[in-house]
């Protein structure tokens, strides 16, 4: 199930809501579980078994790294977080890589790997990396054990963060499970912080899909289509990830719980480096801990840094899909933050703002376009477009219309990517605020229904993920 | 703050209350004229639908589409998109003049190929002359009326193409309403020609089979409806637009009408008043989709058997002041050999008529090899 369906909005959600502050309130976490199972039953069926059974083994990880560690065999409880690993990891390879690499050794002529065809089950690479930082965290002692599995099951399968992040790490989470509380204050920042993501997804990344979709399959790109094109992305993939993003940490705070923020207006970012210290932040805070710090962080040579800097931005890359552009979007900024942590960095530090914004939107819509063509011949194609290689033409009228279609869009949603409009907000009189904030949400939730019964054009960009 | 965060709370909850308790407690319809389809039935749950999926897909289908006040929503929606300085909602432009135009999209070729070789097929083996002919929508013929350089198909460049490759011949429909491009040959709210583009039509093809035109005086204009909106209406959402007007030129006088809606002959005619009370007023002319339709009129000339869409409902009247009998087929429903047919009544002329749309997506051209 997705949020953005009307079934989720007006069946699941309320449904679920009313019996989680109806029954008892040490009976929610059961609730909890049981209707995570059913959002994911919903959409993946039989699949719902691997979660299961990827919980169950760290369920019995933690208690074994917990017993070896209290019996002092700290080598014993190493191999069980290994353990854990390696079974975590995979189920994501299996399920996530392995047709890739059949496909690719089968290209090479290597035929004694079949391709299976093998169905990605939802959220795969979000909880497998989330029950993996629960054996990792009771090793480092950073999280206490959980005795209790379904409070486990429940961190696991917690639906508003299931199928799409953000990544939760155990330790953030832990003493949540245990105690929280289901304050009218947090409920209602919880009901405005969900409608501003629906909004975001359904108003806006739809939107900017419709453009992107567009210049994707035009037969013939001008230069000025290419760029526009790539553009519409960069904002549907910014709404729509930062969207969902909100209305899980907006769901959770319905249901009691604080989330870590997950995006915060990377757009505005002035390198690369802060560029990535504000994008998925879960995710870069996950492997930063898991891998990166781990493997020596900057703390070892240089020679060694740099490939500690390699892996964890291939890993990044690949952790975006199972195909090759990914590992190619992640060495992409591999270079451009070694290149900052080296020699650019104070180049920039002395470069007026406006032309450091320009610098990072550059990298990022090229970025963006990598990420966005799987296939290599058609990005190719498309960055030649870009650059008008190939005869391409400047502009064209198609081109034409649909900026002007879009324009009014598009201006909101490059203001929408900065802080420019909540701190307008909150620098209005008190007074206006008590008005606005009831009127804007019933507005959006409004308006969001009409995209959603209306919407044909709904699509999920990170469900490869 | 703390009041209006419980008031925030409570709104939110009520709004997530009640439109799932409309949703399910409201009457259902079975049927959307506003989207002339019929709407999803309720998910059966089995053991084998709910393993295959079906069940969850079903049920989905059945929310949005059972949703309290959902063609409110679609119109909120429509609003919304031009609000925001969208020029076009669902595949539709908000033209100039009150004036709504689907876009047409390139189609696939695979299926031209196939429906070319059934029009050539079929006019090796009729044993009549057949003629082809396709007719543009408003996208083409109205281009001046659209937003500026928006995209949509090049359809004279394919009615050109299609045309050889039929290779028989026929009246050049889209040259004679390109003719009159400034009048109202089309519905603004419908994709439908209204009656005048029908009868500049009928002029061309008349034209082509030798037979003296239309002229003024026979033709009397009386409008039947003010308030047609039309499929393109609906598929836009755009409630703003102002209705449509119904207008026929030909009298019903003298002409004997046999329909055949559902296997048996009926008597019909050429107007069905009854259909204006519904909201596809376009059915008024001969009543709507059905497989054999049989015009008969005083007029001396020839049998035509006319393989259509419905365009050719408000055609027929004015085909019907030249013929003396017409047989209009409709593939989608009539599945037995057209040639057959043609012996059968003994007819003297076939022609081949479809919209453009039409004729680029329709998989039943094939009966024409039978």
């Amino acid at each position: 199930m997705v949020f953005s369906t009307p079934l989720f909005l007006f069946f699941f959600l309320p449904v679920t809501l009313a019996i989680y502050y109806l029954v008892p309130v040490r009976w929610r976490n059961a609730v909890l579980l049981l209707a995570s199972l059913f959002f994911y039953f919903w959409g993946e069926r039989l699949y719902t078994v691997i979660m299961l059974l990827s919980t169950a083994v760290d369920y019995t990880h933690g208690m074994l790294v917990e017993r070896f560690k209290r019996a002092g065999k700290l080598k014993k409880a190493r191999l069980a977080v290994a353990s854990s690993m390696i079974f975590n990891l995979s189920i994501l390879f299996f399920f996530k890589y392995w047709d890739l690499l059949a496909g690719t050794l089968q290209g090479l002529g290597l035929r004694f790997v079949p391709v299976l065809g093998v169905h990605l089950p939802i959220g795969i690479s979000f909880y497998t990396f989330q029950t993996m930082s629960y054996t990792v965290d009771v090793y480092r002692g950073d999280a206490k054990l959980q005795r209790n599995p379904i409070s486990f099951g429940t961190f696991v399968t917690l639906f508003p963060q299931l199928i799409a992040g953000p990544i939760i790490k155990y330790k953030e989470l832990g003493s949540q499970l245990d105690e929280r509380s289901c304050t009218v204050d947090r409920f209602a920042a919880g009901v405005e912080r969900f409608t501003v993501g629906l909004a975001k997804k359904l108003l806006l990344a739809n939107n900017f899909g419709a453009l992107w979709d567009f210049f994707k399959a035009a037969p013939t790109l001008s230069v000025g289509g290419a760029w526009l094109g790539v553009l519409a992305f960069s904002l549907q993939i910014y709404f729509d990830f930062s969207g969902y993003s909100d209305m899980a940490i907006g769901l959770g705070r319905m249901l009691g719980f604080e989330f870590p923020e997950n995006f915060r207006y990377p757009y505005i970012a002035r390198s690369v480096t802060e560029f990535w210290r504000r994008w998925h932040i879960s995710l870069s805070t996950w492997f930063r801990e898991y891998l990166y710090i781990p493997l020596g962080g900057n703390r070892c040579s240089r020679a060694k840094w740099v490939r500690n800097l390699f892996l964890v931005w291939a890993a990044t890359g690949f952790w975006h899909g199972a195909s090759w552009n990914y590992l190619l979007w992640g060495l992409y900024y591999f270079v451009w933050l070694l290149l900052e942590k080296l020699v650019l960095g104070k180049l920039l530090d002395r470069l007026p703002g406006f032309l450091r914004h320009c610098y990072v939107a550059l990298i990022l819509l090229f970025g963006w376009a990598i990420f966005a063509l799987e296939d290599f011949s058609r990005l190719r194609a498309y960055l030649g477009a870009m650059f008008g290689l190939g005869g391409t033409a400047l502009w064209s009228g198609v081109t034409g219309y649909e900026l002007l279609n879009y324009l009014p869009m598009l201006l909101v949603g490059l203001l929408g990517a900065t802080p420019l409009a909540a701190e307008c907000f909150r620098r209005l009189p008190a007074g206006w605020q008590r008005l606005l904030r009831p009127a804007l949400l019933l507005a959006g939730l409004l308006l969001c229904t009409a995209y959603l019964v209306a919407g044909t054009y709904n699509p999920f960009l990170y469900f490869r993920f | 703050m703390k009041k209006q965060n419980l008031f925030i709370s409570v709104l939110f909850c009520l709004f997530l209350a009640v439109m799932p308790l409309l949703t399910l407690l409201l009457p259902h319809k079975s049927f959307s004229e506003q989207e002339n389809r019929n709407l999803a039935a309720p998910p059966r749950l089995s053991e084998q639908s709910l393993r295959s999926g079906r069940f969850m897909e079903d049920a989905e289908d059945w929310v949005s589409d059972h949703m309290v006040l959902r063609d409110q929503w679609v119109r909120l929606k429509a609003l919304a998109e031009r609000l925001s300085g969208k020029r076009e909602n669902n595949d539709v432009y908000f033209c100039a003049g009150d004036t709504l135009i689907k876009r047409v999209d390139e189609p696939d070729e695979a299926q031209i190929k196939k429906n070319v070789e059934a029009v050539r097929v079929f006019a090796e083996k009729a044993g009549v002359p057949v003629r082809f002919a396709l007719i543009p929508t408003a996208a083409s013929v109205w281009a001046d009326r659209l937003p500026a350089n928006a995209p949509t198909a090049d359809e004279t460049a394919w009615i050109s193409r299609l045309s050889a490759q039929t290779d028989c011949g026929g009246p050049d429909v889209a040259g004679a309403l390109q003719a009159h491009r400034d009048e109202e040959l089309y519905y603004r709210t419908d994709h439908h020609w209204t009656s005048l583009g029908a009868r500049y039509a009928a002029d061309a093809i008349l034209a082509d089979c030798g037979l003296p035109l239309l002229r003024e005086e026979e033709l009397r204009p009386r409008v039947v409806s003010e308030s047609f909106y039309g499929t393109v209406y609906s598929r836009a959402g755009a409630w703003w637009v102002k209705p449509d007007r119904i207008t026929t030129l030909v009298p019903e006088d003298g002409i004997r009408v046999i329909s055949n809606f559902t296997g048996t002959e009926t008597a019909g005619s050429l107007y069905v008043p009854s259909r204006l009370e519904e909201k596809n007023k376009y059915a008024f002319f001969l009543g709507g989709n059905q497989p054999v339709c049989v015009v008969q009129s005083p007029a001396a000339g020839p049998k035509l058997l006319l393989i259509r869409d419905s365009y050719s409902d408000s055609l027929v009247p004015l085909l019907s002041l030249r013929f003396s009998e017409i047989h209009l087929l409709d593939l989608r429903y009539y599945r037995l050999s057209p040639t057959e047919y043609i012996e059968a009544h003994g007819l003297d002329e076939a022609l081949v008529l479809y919209s453009l749309p039409t004729f680029l997506e329709d998989r039943n051209l094939i009966l024409l090899k039978r």
